[in-house]
């Protein structure tokens, strides 16, 4: 009998018996006959927050059109489109939204600048320890946060700051670097930098290189075939940085509140105003779903005509 | 009668009379009152920096050893906090913090909205001036605690003539982008309204003479930010003059920055603070929330609290902090107030937010 005695004392390997378990367990959660919707369920989780969203969006919506009674600081009863039209008539609001359009649109052009450059380098380097570096300085901004490098070019740019401080070695007075439209953009830039070379990477990395060697073989110079070879294979990183960075930057706040001294808000701090300053939480909302569209609206068109760029997960559009 | 004076004799003695001293009204008071049971702690909305540490100092301390009751200092921004009390309250939470220290102005929006609890039990009260008292509302549904003008703080290197006299001085050339105003012009409006020639009786009907003289200042570049950013600019050499808050500037002083204020010829704006407790508190929280307003307005708190703001309080016979008797920014007399000027609150709810987007239009084009 010692065939038998075999038998009784075989036993599957305890990993093979954990997933037997896991299987069985599985299936008394979600029957093989639910198959088809499993990645329905998948979905729900993100489905749940994106609605969530656009609940609080209908509440904005609502909001929106009552005016505030400021007798008793409550939302007045009836429905108007007050808020809407004072936003149209308002030369203020079209500046801040005319100078958050050009300071997203400003922030994206310099930013795929740097980021194209540094992002192939760090790409195509066959050093280690550049590339290595390279990583470091772009995750590193990562761990600080927006407001603290903010104060950090608060720090260097102020008057009596480092970049002061070198000027005056060349015997150039101090001069006012920070508080203007252009000290936004610059800090915007410095913010989204990373976000750009994260999306560009990829997309770099997803050119064969046989491909510029190629391209130099038939006498393409370095310039030519950085036009015609890279810049057209890395496009669809291009487009996912640019609605990443742009749609980032349009929506910012800290760096105007920051870096603006008060006198360059974007449409970010005019909804802070009007929700905590004066407490209209009325026309507070209607900027918000103004935001919300323009936002909406740019990524549309820019889907649209270039493709959601490695947004789309495709590297084709 | 044959009367030993013994050892025991003594001790019972020395514990009878003993007993009758914890039975003394103060005493008595604390024994048998019926004190509602005590949280572990109450949370004090507050303003950070020198602001929290003289409110520690003068009233939360104290608070705590007399009571055992810890006080947490919560430092959301004033305007911040006001939106989720009032959501707490519509909603009927608990709302998040037991005393908001407020400026008047905005604790005023929250008594119109009948957030406030009713706070005229406050057995302090008796001892306070009329500045205590907030205008154009009924009863206490917020007490104010100090007095604050908003001065023309300036350096002294840069005014190597002495004080500037009036704020249009602030249209010097060389004081381009050297100025600074708060974010929403706060403070600025009033002795605009005068620098620009108008007259403060015109206020809220007509304003032109105030938005002309803002268009002369926005020339100037000026800075606009909150009250940190004051310190902050005059300590990093930003800027020269700015119309704050005398605290801020006393602040930088502090910190060994050499700055000096003045009252231009056209005023200054005075102001008021205040505590107001939202309703929603369970009972007996609310009972020490009062119990905590009330000792701010107590005369020992209000010496400490406000010797460390440099500001005149609702309690008399306060001795001014050093270096602020017969201060422009300390105001105790009624020809000190003559400087000052007092718009009454119910004009400046209504009409302040007409005045912010007016000012925004002007800076931000």
């Amino acid at each position: 009998m010692p065939r038998d005695s075999e038998d009784r004392s075989f036993r599957y390997p305890l990993k093979w018996r954990i997933m037997d378990g896991l299987n069985a367990a599985l299936d008394l959660l979600w029957p093989r006959r639910l198959g088809r919707y499993t990645g329905w369920a998948l979905l729900t989780p993100a489905l749940l927050l994106v609605g969530i969203l656009v609940l609080g969006l209908f509440q904005i919506a609502e909001n929106s059109l009552h005016t505030l009674d400021t007798s008793t600081f409550l939302p007045g009863e009836e429905y108007t489109l007050a808020n809407y039209r004072i936003i149209a008539e308002s030369p203020t609001y079209w500046r801040i939204v005319w100078r958050s359009l050009l300071g997203a649109g400003l922030t994206v052009f310099f930013t795929l600048l740097l980021a194209l450059p540094y992002s192939y380098i760090m790409v195509r380097t066959n050093k280690a320890a550049l590339r290595k570096t390279l990583l470091i300085v772009l995750f590193l901004p990562f761990f600080i946060g927006q407001v603290v490098r903010a104060y950090g070019i608060l720090i260097v740019m102020g008057s009596s700051g480092a970049v002061n401080d070198a000027l005056g070695l060349v015997g150039i007075e101090p001069i006012r670097l920070l508080f203007n439209f252009p000290a936004v953009v610059f800090g915007l830039v410095q913010y989204m930098l990373p976000f750009a070379v994260l999306m560009l990477a990829p997309a770099l990395t997803a050119i064969p290189r046989e491909t510029e060697t190629a391209a130099s073989s038939l006498g393409a110079n370095w310039v030519k075939v950085f036009r015609h070879v890279i810049l057209p294979m890395a496009k669809p990183g291009l487009v996912g940085a640019a609605l990443v960075v742009g749609t980032l930057s349009l929506t910012d706040f800290a760096m105007p509140a920051m870096l603006g001294g008060g006198s360059q808000d974007f449409i970010a701090n005019a909804i802070y105003d009007q929700f905590f300053r004066t407490a209209d939480q009325g026309l507070g909302s209607a900027l918000a779903l103004l935001l919300v569209a323009l936002g909406s609206v740019i990524a549309g068109v820019v889907i649209a005509f270039f493709g959601a760029g490695t947004l789309g997960m495709r590297g084709r559009k | 009668m044959n009367r030993n004076i013994t050892r025991r004799g003594i001790l019972r003695t020395g514990m009878a009379t003993g007993g009758a001293a914890l039975l003394t009204p103060f005493a008595a008071s604390r024994i048998f009152a019926q004190e509602p049971e005590k949280p572990a702690e109450i949370i004090v909305r507050a303003w950070g920096g020198d602001w929290v540490a003289a409110l520690k100092a003068g009233v939360s301390d104290r608070f705590t050893e007399e009571t055992g009751i810890a006080v947490r200092h919560d430092l959301t921004e004033d305007n911040e906090i006001q939106p989720k009390i009032w959501a707490a309250v519509a909603q009927g939470r608990i709302p998040p913090i037991h005393v908001n220290w407020d400026t008047t102005t905005n604790a005023s929006k929250s008594a119109l909205r009948g957030v406030t609890e009713d706070l005229s039990d406050l057995a302090n009260l008796s001892n306070t001036t009329d500045l205590a008292k907030p205008i154009g509302l009924d009863g206490y549904p917020i007490v104010n605690t100090y007095g604050y003008v908003y001065v023309l703080a300036y350096r002294p290197e840069a005014f190597p003539d002495g004080a500037p006299k009036s704020w249009r001085d602030l249209l010097d050339p060389r004081l381009k982008r050297r100025i600074a105003l708060y974010n929403d012009g706060i403070g600025f409006h009033f002795p605009a309204q005068v620098a620009g020639g108008g007259s403060l009786e015109d206020i809220p009907g007509n304003m032109d003479a105030c938005w002309e003289f803002i268009r002369e200042i926005k020339n100037q570049q000026p800075l606009l930010g909150e009250d940190p950013d004051f310190t902050a600019w005059f300590q990093n050499g930003e800027i020269d003059a700015a119309c704050t808050i005398s605290t801020n500037a006393l602040a930088a002083k502090k910190n060994g920055i050499d700055l000096a204020w003045t009252v231009p010829e056209e005023g200054c704006k005075f102001d008021t603070d205040g505590m107001w407790i939202p309703q929603g508190l369970p009972e007996n929280e609310l009972y020490w929330a009062k119990q905590y307003i009330n000792m701010a307005l107590s005369k020992e708190s209000q010496q400490i609290w406000l010797d460390g703001l440099g500001l005149p309080g609702v309690v008399p016979d306060l001795t001014p902090p050093e270096g602020l008797e017969n201060d422009p920014s300390y105001p105790t007399k009624p020809e000190d107030f003559e400087d000052l000027i007092r718009i009454s609150s119910k004009i400046q709810i209504e009409n302040e937010s007409e005045w912010f987007a007016k000012f925004k239009e002007i800076m931000q084009g």
